[in-house]
């Protein structure tokens, strides 16, 4: 809505204070990320110390898990599209990733192991190579979002499923990792085709930065995005579309715009992700990342959390990454458990842990009249 | 802002000025399948017009207004609002173009509250671009609170202020219809579709409606085209009035021409419906 002040001589002075307003509110804006480093700095050098070694990894994993929880959700609870292909857009932003940080170490330093301590040269290069994982899988994400335009509900679900699956087998007949700087300096562009990346078995000897301070950092853009997405005309449409795609039509809300938007930003978190779990210490990033297995874990994490409750999916996303951890014994019962509860879930409390609400709103007094949602 | 938003476009002569009607729909038709739903459908709507659109049940009302905001497209005709083609437009085009639209089914959307309901419709005309949104940009916000303020002062034609953050599924049915024009206007339309709004209220309500969609075109400025089944409520508002039966026009011109029409009585007999 435009506002067409009249000229007056006033004018002036009152731009410059809008002026600093609008630096003030910017800063205002990014106080959330602030926050969320410092805080991710905390646990960085805190957590180890209190919870051990091996707990620290399982809260790293949680972390990687929200990251991949609330982006499906941006997808699957809020413009309510069912893309159970999350897995597939983490591994290809995974791959980019490990490529860019193996490859540019062996390149620039003769060799892949990890360079620099804590903030140092080679983290920097992972954390900027999980961004270009993130902008490669948000390029997947546009191709694989179209369809969503056609096609709803069961076939897109298959689009996506076939999306995960079809790069599953495509990374199995990549190449083997070259392990040599002379050999790097000497290979042609063509061998890039098929990519260097280790096929079958995975990529093994990517440089192992992921910490607790890079995971968290990460995981709060992804929720501040997630967020200020939700509560804003954008997310506002997105939701509308979910609700009730004719009327969300009938009130000028570009469907086809909106869904592959989603698609896109989703995406594109998925890939930060990808890029992360590469550069963590233990993991072999493989073709079977992208399959239906790891797909149907953060489908499962959404559905728990409750569609478009962000803080409802980081829990599930929590329980469901902490629990197998400890119930290590009963791995093969995994996928039972699993079933079991999305079944009791769907008897029990169909709209998820939040329905679409956040945790705060679950406060006595605080909105509570607005959680009831039918199924 | 206030409770009258500026027409989108103030700076296109509008049609009052031009003379030509603000929407001008000509010889439009749709059929789906072999049924010839709506047959050389043609309407001319000026500024601040209120109009009805009656007919038996099936007669292909609400067909027409699926034609004029885009679910379905016509098979042929010709549709201009104040001289834009929408011929083969999409209906959020539409919708910006300035056509809104209630349903006869009614289509909130359920889940979000009764305030979401009319700012998603009062978002339409501004931007809200990815990083204004993500940033929190000043001009972001302040059209964020600009389409607020708009969402509340539109609630307040029918009272529904004090329901703002309950969902709009529990709102009572009459509500829900209140709530579904709200939302059309929050569109900021030129023209206003309206699907039965009527349907399911007491004679009370339906006054108090009557008094409420005279008092939306005059304060608003809109052209209204009404679909209503009572009749007592289309005589009474409807300057002019069409009347479709098995998909075409059988009649046309002021309340007191329909209602000695022998054609539409025997339409409306025939069909075994209400008596006109
Ligand atoms: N999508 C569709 N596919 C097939 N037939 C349809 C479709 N939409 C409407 N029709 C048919 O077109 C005819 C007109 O329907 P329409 O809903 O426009 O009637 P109406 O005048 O609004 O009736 P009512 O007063 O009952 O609301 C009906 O015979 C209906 O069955
Ligand atoms: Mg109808």
């Amino acid at each position: 809505m435009a506002h067409s002040a009249p000229e007056t001589p006033a004018k002036v002075t009152m731009q410059s204070a809008e002026t600093r307003r609008s630096h003030d509110s910017i800063w205002r804006g990014l106080l959330p990320l602030a926050l969320g480093m410092v805080l991710a700095l905390a646990l960085q050098f805190v957590l180890p110390a209190i919870v051990g070694q091996y707990n620290s990894r399982i809260v790293m994993d949680i972390g990687i898990a929200m990251i991949m929880a609330v982006s499906l959700n941006i997808v699957n609870g809020m413009t309510g599209q069912f893309s159970i292909g999350h897995a597939g857009f983490m591994t290809l932003g995974g791959y980019t990733a490990a490529m860019l940080t193996y490859y540019g170490s062996l390149y620039m330093w003769g060799a892949p192991p990890a360079h620099g301590h804590f903030l140092g040269a080679g983290e920097w290069m992972m954390a900027g190579a999980c961004i270009v994982g993130g902008l490669v899988a948000a390029g997947a994400g546009y191709v694989v979002g179209l369809p969503s335009l056609r096609l709803r509900g069961d076939y897109l679900a298959i689009v996506t499923l076939g999306f995960g699956e079809i790069l599953r087998v495509v990374l199995q007949q990549t190449s083997k990792v070259i392990e040599d700087p002379a050999a790097l300096k000497a290979a042609k562009w063509s061998q890039l085709f098929p990519p260097p990346v280790g096929g079958a078995i995975g990529f093994a000897d990517v440089p192992k930065y992921t910490n607790l301070f890079w995971v968290y950092t990460f995981v709060t853009i992804t929720v501040v995005v997630a967020y200020r997405l939700k509560n804003s005309s954008l997310g506002r449409a997105m939701i509308s579309i979910r609700e009730d795609e004719i009327a969300s039509q009938a009130m000028g809300v570009n469907i086809a715009r909106n869904k592959v938007l989603a698609f896109v930003l989703a995406a594109f978190f998925a890939g930060t992700a990808g890029g992360l779990f590469a550069h963590e210490s233990g993991v072999i990033i493989s073709p079977k990342d992208a399959g239906f297995q790891r797909s149907f874990d953060y489908v499962i994490m959404t559905v728990l959390g409750g569609r478009g409750s962000i803080t409802g999916v980081m829990l599930a996303a929590s329980i469901l990454t902490a629990l197998p951890e400890m119930l290590r014994d009963f791995e093969q019962y995994r996928l039972i458990m699993y079933a079991l509860l999305l079944i009791i879930m769907m008897l029990v409390r169909p709209q998820g842990l939040f329905g679409i609400h956040e945790i705060w709103q679950l406060w006595p007094g605080k909105g509570t009249r607005t959680v009831q949602k039918k199924a | 802002m206030t409770a009258n938003p500026a027409p989108p476009n103030a700076a296109v002569p509008s049609s009052k000025e031009t003379g030509k009607p603000l929407l001008h729909v000509d010889q439009i038709g749709i059929a789906f399948g072999g049924l010839k739903a709506v047959q050389g459908f043609s309407l001319n709507l000026p500024t601040g017009a209120l109009y009805g659109l009656i007919g038996p049940n099936g007669a292909g009302k609400t067909t027409v207004f699926n034609l004029l905001t885009g679910v379905y497209q016509a098979d042929s005709g010709q549709m201009l609002l104040d001289s834009q083609n929408l011929m083969g437009s999409k209906p959020h085009r539409i919708a910006a173009a300035g056509i809104a639209r209630t349903f006869q089914n009614i289509r909130l959307f359920p889940g979000l509250s009764v305030l979401d309901n009319v700012r998603l419709a009062g978002q339409l005309r501004s931007s809200h671009g990815l990083l204004a949104t993500l940033l929190r940009t000043p001009a972001h916000q302040a059209e964020e609170a600009a389409i607020r303020k708009q969402a509340f002062d539109l609630l307040a034609i029918f009272d529904l202020q004090d329901r703002a953050n309950e969902p709009a599924d529990s709102l009572c049915y009459g509500h829900q219809r209140h709530l579904e024009i709200v939302r059309a206007l929050a569109t900021g339309p030129k023209v206003l579709l309206l699907d039965e709004p009527a349907a399911g209220m007491n004679s009370q309500e339906k006054v108090e409606l009557a008094q409420a969609i005279r008092k939306i075109r005059d304060q608003f400025q809109v052209s209204i085209l009404l679909i209503e089944h009572d009749m007592g409520l289309v005589m009474e508002i409807c300057e002019r009035i069409v009347v479709l039966d098995h998909g075409v026009i059988i009649s046309e011109g002021t309340p007191a021409m329909i209602q000695n029409d022998p054609k539409v009585i025997a339409a409306y007999l025939g069909g075994g419906v209400e008596a006109a």
